[in-house]
């Protein structure tokens, strides 16, 4: 019931060791290009034109994913559109990652000597903090020092009756070894919030869970479309879902059976561990980058299987700093994209595993990539941009 | 020829869902507490679409996983095919919500 990992000096347990170069831009892209061992991320959205709300989300995100154990060391820089407002301010988000005792870097060209000083400089003190990160080793640790985001897409019913159960048995288990278990997509629990109410830990967590679902239900009713032209989305219906309940309640499988401790916003990080409901949207470019920012140091993306026909390289969902796996229960999905996959749970389907057998198998396979296998993804360079999870207007 | 495999998530559910490629005409087999329930299918039933156990009246409640997954929009025969087109959703309903139904 152990892995792998790298203390930090907060106590908290990295499953890779990373300089992170934040927020993007060509002086990051351009340290990242020349460095190894580093990391940015690639956003169209740098806050500017934002409100206040949305421009406090991007801060969190940043802050989140600076913390985040499986970052080294940071470089914050000061080119960045949206810098100029407070919440965005590079000095700021510095501080704030500073507070969690790792080594933050600022750069800023109106000091450096214009972005090409900025981008020499920086990529000189990326150069050394990545050689002081290498010095550190892996430890032997608990699982309690687990951190992991779900997300399950493409859904068919293979993922409600083998896929999420196997994720459900794997969320349990860290919880019970006293890890943290982060789950979400909002419209995605609307028609089994009862059944999870049922699971928070306290009345007040039960009125959260029920008040996210209701002000989403609401907004999808003030457009007075059907949610059914919407969601479940067209590869959910050829994979046989038939209604948004459906969906819903095979999704909540991949959560396993775990009290609800707290429902959080995007990229928040809980204060406690446990399992947590995270009020965001779905989407694969916006999921996993916000559990990053919460302190994820493993994600995992439950496949199903029913838009994917003919897609035999499945690219990682941007994670920016926490390795990115890829599940399957479907045995047309796995066979068709065999080695980009990570996990298979078709087998309960087939009959050839119990789901507690499968869900132990990705126990193993979780533990073997926090404590440094890589992931099918992270063979691949490519990664897609982060679609932040803002929902105010701009203006 | 051995009967079709589909499963329930839990005994009260009136649909199961196939885990084999299913024919009009097959015997199907649903494991139940043990034993198994075994019904004709009235029409193809793909991998991992669903089919009714019983009759379903039109407007009846369809559960799966013990909960509510919508009513059936038809009248549904047993050995059905129940998907879309005669299951519908009530949930998030913007356009029952603008013509106040329920």
């Amino acid at each position: 019931m152990s892995f792998l990992g790298y203390v930090r000096s907060d106590g908290s347990v990295g499953t890779r060791n990373y300089v992170l170069v934040i927020p993007q831009g060509i002086i990051a892209k351009s340290v990242c290009d020349f460095v190894a061992g580093t990391r940015t991320i690639l956003t169209v959205d740098h806050g500017s034109g934002r409100t206040a709300n949305d421009r406090e989300q991007i801060a969190r995100l940043l802050i989140g994913l600076g913390r985040n154990p499986n970052v080294a060391s940071v470089i914050v820089h000061a080119a960045s559109p949206g810098v100029g407002y407070p919440e965005l301010r590079a000095e700021r988000l510095a501080d704030e990652i500073a507070a969690g005792g790792k080594r933050v870097e600022l750069l800023d060209p109106a000091k450096d000597g214009g972005t090409y000083g900025a981008i020499v400089r920086g990529i000189q003190l990326a150069r050394q903090m990545v050689w002081d990160a290498s010095r550190l080793r892996r430890e032997t640790v608990g699982d309690a020092h687990l951190s992991v985001g779900v997300k399950c897409g493409y859904s068919d019913t293979t993922s409600g009756i083998a896929g999420n159960p196997a994720v459900g048995y794997l969320y349990d288990k860290i919880v019970a070894a006293g890890g943290t278990a982060l789950f979400g997509e909002t419209t995605e629990i609307i028609g089994a919030e009862p059944a999870l109410a049922r699971r928070a830990a306290s009345p007040e967590v039960a009125e959260g869970l029920l008040r996210a679902v209701m002000v989403q239900e609401e907004r999808a009713n003030a457009t007075g479309l059907d949610i059914r032209t919407v969601n479940p989305v067209p590869s959910n219906i050829k994979g046989g879902i038939s209604s948004l309940e459906e969906k819903s309640l095979g999704a909540i499988h991949k959560a396993g059976t775990a009290p609800i401790q707290g429902v959080l916003k995007y990229a928040e990080r809980p204060t406690r561990k446990g399992l947590f409901f995270v009020d965001n949207w779905m989407g694969h470019l916006s999921i996993f980058a916000g559990y990053a920012a919460a302190g994820a140091n493993v994600v995992l993306f439950q496949l199903g299987g029913g838009g994917v026909a003919g897609r035999t390289l499945l690219e990682g969902s941007p994670s920016v700093v926490a390795p990115f796996l890829w599940a399957t229960a479907n045995p047309k999905t796995y066979a068709a994209a065999a080695d980009s996959i990570d996990f298979y749970s078709g087998t309960v389907i087939e009959g050839s595993e119990t789901p507690e057998e499968a869900g132990e198998r990705l126990y193993r396979t979780v533990t073997d990539v926090a404590s440094g296998t890589l992931s099918r993804s992270e063979t691949l360079y490519y990664v897609e941009p982060i679609d932040m999870y803002l929902q105010e207007p701009r203006f | 020829m051995p009967a079709k495999r589909a499963l329930i998530m839990h005994p009260h559910d009136n649909v199961a869902t196939a885990v084999e490629e299913i024919r009009a005409g097959d015997d199907v087999a649903v494991p139940v507490a043990g034993t198994a329930l075994t019904l004709r299918a009235t029409e193809a039933i793909p991998f991992g679409f669903k089919l009714a156990l019983q009759d379903i009246p039109q407007g009846e409640i369809i559960r799966k996983y013990g909960e509510t997954i919508g009513r059936a929009s038809v009248a549904i025969a047993k050995g059905a095919l129940v998907h879309i087109h005669n299951l519908e959703g009530t949930r998030a309903r913007g356009d029952l919500a603008r013509r106040n139904e329920p």
